[in-house]
């Protein structure tokens, strides 16, 4: 879960070079981004149970 | 933010479009940033690592498979993967250059050419460039003929550089290897500024050797690159360890000794595995590349006084510009000097200029969207009004 985590980070940090500078994104880069920080916070739940059980 | 003691966390490409003409190609792609965060750790591809006991022989993870489909790719025969191109010319020199031998090289050659030439005692002999920056088959023929009159022997090794660090000009290798194979002259290709950014054919170049930079074109960690060979060669650059031991009388089975046995053991080859679909896929779009640097060079242009120095219509995407009669005639009164530009720059979140210069100046487009390469152009062009500076259209 922490790879994926991470993965899920780092997609994030592709979309930020891409729309560098202004980082205006369009419809399609939001609903991404949207998607990605959804699966970021399911991730971390997972890590928090998995590790402070 | 810091990642360590006294490190601060890089994220340049993430706040700032990036021009630097040496960085652009080699920025990692999703994928590889992904593995190197898992195979940071030092030997980490050698987890299986079997008999023979050689890095181009590991199937999991599948380093034997690329450099099979990295030698399919640039149609050649053989391949190894080099800590960066200059060990890929050292190992070419080192097999083939004796004291004393002349080299051909260009007037456009990079450094690492000439230190890999003089590190095996060779000459180095440069084709000059002509007026348009460029290296002719006729200036190559005329270069052999003096070297040959002046050390009784033609040179025993050319080094070609498609498109050269200077102007980012491209170059007839074809037409040049022709010649250089008329007086049994191998040919090295250097491809750093080629290979994992537009389409490159050994064989159809004619060429004995291609040298790829994992870390300026092919997506890659630094130092990362490739050496391709054809088969011939192959037997002469990828020969493999005699020496035994007189105490031990060990042996070194298939080492290669210009690799100095295996060369890149984890986070560099395994970024530039995964970013090689992408890099394959990348090299076929080119034409988007030139049509975005197109773009930003009529940005510039538009700047009354600016000039591009390298050869146009571009065909490559690093571009020497001239701003003498532009953005150099600020610099004299602004408070900032010629540090103004640069500055000006960065705050519009534009990076990779190097600070202070205003008269000549390199840039590179590669791998920047095109709502990117829209948004330079305007900038340059913005940049000058508020300067006071001219600018068409």
């Amino acid at each position: 879960m922490t790879f994926q985590a991470l993965y899920t980070l780092t997609d994030l940090r592709v979309i930020l070079r891409e729309t560098a500078p202004q980082h205006d994104l369009d419809e399609k880069q939001r609903a991404q981004v949207q998607r990605l920080l959804e699966n970021l916070e399911r991730q971390i739940g997972s890590l928090k149970q998995e590790m402070l059980k | 933010m810091r990642c360590a003691n006294g490190i601060e966390a890089r994220q340049v490409d993430e706040l700032a479009i990036n021009i630097d003409p040496i960085q652009v190609g080699g920025r990692l792609t999703g994928d590889a940033m992904k593995a190197v965060i898992a195979y940071g750790d030092g030997y980490s591809v050698c987890d299986n690592c079997r008999k023979p006991n050689r890095l181009d022989y590991i199937s999991k993870p599948p380093i034997a498979e690329f450099h099979k489909d990295v030698a399919a790719w640039l149609n050649m025969d053989a391949v190894r993967t080099v800590p960066g191109a200059r060990r890929g010319f050292q190992a070419v020199a080192h097999t083939y250059v004796q004291k004393g031998d002349p080299v051909l090289l260009t007037s456009l050659s990079h450094y690492t050419e000439f230190l890999a030439v003089e590190g095996s005692g060779g000459i180095g002999c440069e084709i000059p460039a002509n007026d348009q920056h460029m290296i002719t088959p006729d200036a190559t023929a005329t270069k052999i003929e003096e070297v040959r009159k002046q050390y009784g022997r033609v040179p025993v090794l050319a080094f070609i550089d498609h498109v050269d660090y200077q102007f980012g000009n491209m170059h007839d290798v074809q037409a040049i290897a022709k010649v250089c194979h008329q007086y049994d002259i191998p040919v090295l290709y250097n491809g750093a500024y080629t290979v994992g950014i537009l389409p490159v054919n050994g064989k159809d170049l004619g060429v004995d050797f291609v040298v790829g930079s994992g870390h300026k074109s092919m997506a890659a960690p630094a130092p990362s690159g490739i050496l391709a060979t054809t088969a011939e060669r192959a037997s002469e650059v990828f020969r493999t360890t005699a020496i035994i031991g007189d105490v031990t009388q060990r042996k070194f089975g298939i080492k290669e000794p210009e690799m100095m046995g295996c060369t890149l053991m984890g986070v560099t080859l395994i970024g530039m595995i995964a970013s090689f679909p992408h890099v394959k896929e990348r090299v076929k779009h080119f034409d988007r590349e030139l049509e975005n640097n197109r773009i930003v060079v009529d940005g510039l242009l538009a700047v009354e006084g600016t000039k591009i120095l390298s050869e146009m219509p571009r065909k490559h995407t690093l571009t020497r510009a001239d701003t003498i009669g532009s953005f150099d005639k600020v610099a004299g009164s602004h408070k900032k000097r010629g540090f103004y530009f640069s500055s000006a720059l960065e705050e519009k979140g534009v990076t990779g200029v190097i600070p202070g210069a205003t008269k000549v100046w390199k840039f590179n487009t590669y791998s920047m969207t095109r709502k990117q390469a829209e948004y330079l152009a305007e900038t340059f062009g913005d940049i000058a009004r508020e300067n006071g500076l001219a600018v068409s259209g």
